[in-house]
């Protein structure tokens, strides 16, 4: 039988593309640490048995293994430490390894330090720089930039779902409008501004149907995630933690292209799915993780959910991965805003992707890190206001996405 | 022109070497090998904070291995494919082993593919990496070529960018053999001779409004 896995801790530098304040990655891990302990007097980086660190590209540092860097910046020598990369989905990843090391019984605290810092190049060649993840001998020359293949993905599954450039935009404007209520979200601090479905709408195309505020921030930040077994979390914060209930990791081809006519999709799920358009490793992950936890109506059984916002049209095909709708029903389940703060399952409420931003490597630790500040009962002390926060939850997903849905990863967290 | 490639029979080797006798060197001039250059900085009028600019550049080989035969084809003006020997399903981009777990790992065979195609979906990009700005807009179609199980993408040319459809017939079209480079953009899709667009409708109306910026946005770029 294996351990109950706790999350217990956890904080976020400010995001921004260019200074936050904490002017290197070792000092943005040292703050977010010191913040934790701020919520968690009695967490002693003693405590710490395994550290695993959250990045994904070393092109935009030009530094190899700079978790070394961080690591006895942090005073942790000789402490086991390794590094977790798996593309966007490097958090949800980082986290999944942490939760596998507290299961197995080798290890009881877990910290977790992810990362990015892409506003070390330009936002042109940032873009080619994540896009070196897709396959470089056939996409990178002619696509470029992960948008690009997002799109293509995005207006074959708008069409066939009947969901429309304005539904999309409902959650653009959702999650950046609920960034405002958050002083570390890159949107609250750079752009600053409440945006309505119009302001979608007229932004400047990126590639059909995705515009400028259809899209995710590019960003510099760093987060941080204490992850333990129960008897550490009852010791330490035993009425601010969190378990990890369910958790799934799976996987898809590189190039969306060979999503096609994959013999091993179609045994799994019949002829014809995912095809482009679906996120299968999404919806198979999410069973793993559904099943682990007992979840039987995702729709009822979840409160509200951080998940990966990289384009608007993903959340929307995100939903229906996570079997929140399907076909016939997922335009009205947009349109009634039913993952608005306002609605049954509020998605994003710390501004995701498209508000918070997206330094890939803190990414889904900075997911983690909201979904259980809301479960914790913490977001009146983390953000400006009560507007954001989910009404006595008890049950977050949270989720992280890699490529083109090459990876992706699905955890069920309980408030205790 | 033919790639020659003949094997190295030295005794004191263990494994046999292809020999390269066909070289091309197309650098342009302003592609230099500098490693690495600290190339200035700067640092804010309080002088708490410091960032300092370093350029690194850097030559990379990529060894194409087992999938040369698609880009050799390429230089040659043909689109080669794979195919599973035995269930018989084909690709390009190219697998050099199966891809059916009840086939494992099966060594797959060369075929050479029609230059016909499908769009099998699309998108009109308005912004995309440094390399690709100045070409903006750009219609990417993701289209399978011949008996290809797979979609591949690349760029459609000559047409309209509001008037691409899916499942719209394509061709495939080289660049003159002087400028082909052994890259996948050495070809592009284009419109099937036959093919015809549909009449203006909203949804291409739309396109048209957004893409129509970003001919004006591109002409500002030096």
């Amino acid at each position: 039988m294996s351990r109950k896995v706790c999350i217990v801790g956890g904080a976020t530098t400010p995001f921004d593309y260019g200074p936050t304040g904490f002017e290197s990655i070792e000092g943005g891990a040292a703050e977010c640490i010191k913040e934790t302990q701020q919520d968690v007097p009695e967490f002693s980086l003693r405590d710490l048995d395994l550290m695993i660190y959250s990045h994904f590209s070393v092109h935009f540092s030009h530094q190899l293994a700079p978790e070394w860097i961080i690591h006895d910046h942090l005073g942790l020598v000789g402490l086991p430490h390794y590094r977790v990369e798996n593309g966007g989905n490097t958090g949800g990843s980082a986290l999944y390894a942490a939760a596998l090391a507290v299961m197995s019984g080798h290890h009881d605290v877990v910290g977790i330090v992810g990362w990015e810092t892409m506003d070390s190049v330009s936002q042109s060649q940032g873009s080619e720089f994540i896009a070196m993840a897709s396959d470089i001998r056939y996409e990178l020359l002619v696509g470029g930039i992960y948008p690009i293949y997002y799109a293509a993905m995005a207006n074959k599954w708008m069409k066939e779902n009947h969901v429309t450039e304005e539904d999309v935009a409902i959650i653009a404007a959702k999650n950046k409008n609920n960034a405002m209520d958050n002083p570390k979200a890159q949107w609250y601090r750079n752009d600053h501004r409440y945006i309505t479905v119009d302001d979608v709408m007229s932004s400047r195309l990126i590639s059909y149907p995705i515009k400028k505020y259809d899209c995710c921030l590019m960003s510099r930040g760093v987060a941080f995630v204490l992850v333990c077994t129960e008897e550490y979390a009852k010791k330490v914060n035993p009425d601010q933690y969190v378990t990890i209930d369910g958790m799934g990791l799976s996987s898809c081809t590189i190039r969306a292209g060979d999503r096609l006519n994959n013999p091993t999709w179609n045994e799994h799920y019949g002829p014809g799915y995912p095809g482009m358009t679906e996120f299968a490793a999404c919806r198979n992950s999410a069973e793993q993780a559904y099943k682990m936890a007992g979840i039987k109506d995702p729709l009822k059984d979840i409160d509200f959910g951080e998940i990966h916002d990289a384009f608007s049209t993903s959340e929307a095909q995100i939903y229906k991965a996570l079997g929140l709708a399907d076909e016939k029903t997922i335009a009205k389940f947009i349109r009634d805003e039913r993952t608005s703060m306002q609605g049954d399952i509020p998605m994003n409420p710390g501004g995701g992707l498209l508000g918070y931003g997206h330094p890939v490597g803190a990414t889904g630790l900075m997911s983690t890190v909201e979904c259980y500040y809301q479960l914790a009962g913490m977001i009146p002390k983390k953000h400006l206001s009560k507007k954001t926060e989910v009404s006595e939850p008890e049950c977050g997903i949270v989720n992280s996405h890699a490529g083109t849905g090459t990876s992706i990863s699905n955890f069920i967290l309980r408030r205790h | 022109m033919t790639m020659t490639v003949s094997l190295n029979s030295k005794k004191d080797r263990f494994a046999d070497q292809p020999n390269f006798s066909e070289k091309k060197d197309y650098r342009p001039a302003d592609v230099k090998e500098k490693g690495l250059v600290f190339v200035g900085h700067e640092i804010s009028d309080d002088r708490t904070a410091m960032n300092q600019f370093l350029h690194y550049d850097q030559l990379y080989t990529i060894r194409h291995g087992w999938n040369s035969k698609f880009f050799i084809g390429l230089l040659e003006g043909k689109i080669m494919g794979t195919r599973c020997p035995k269930c018989g399903d084909s690709w390009v981009p190219v697998r050099s082993h199966c891809w059916n777990l009840d086939c494992n790992l099966e060594k797959t065979e060369w075929v050479e593919m029609p230059l016909t195609a499908k769009v099998h979906t699309w998108t009109v990009a308005g912004w995309s990496g440094r390399s690709s700005l100045k070409r903006l807009p750009i219609i990417l179609a993701y289209a399978n070529i011949g008996t290809s199980k797979v979609a591949m993408a690349n760029e459609l040319h000559k047409m309209n960018p509001w008037d691409v459809e899916f499942g719209m017939p394509l061709k495939i079209v080289f660049k003159p053999r002087d400028q082909r480079v052994g890259a996948v953009t050495d070809f592009h899709f284009e419109p099937a001779d036959f093919w015809k667009p549909s009449p203006m409708n909203p949804e291409k109306q739309r396109i048209k409004d957004l893409v129509m910026p970003v001919y004006e946005w591109v002409k500002t770029l030096k």
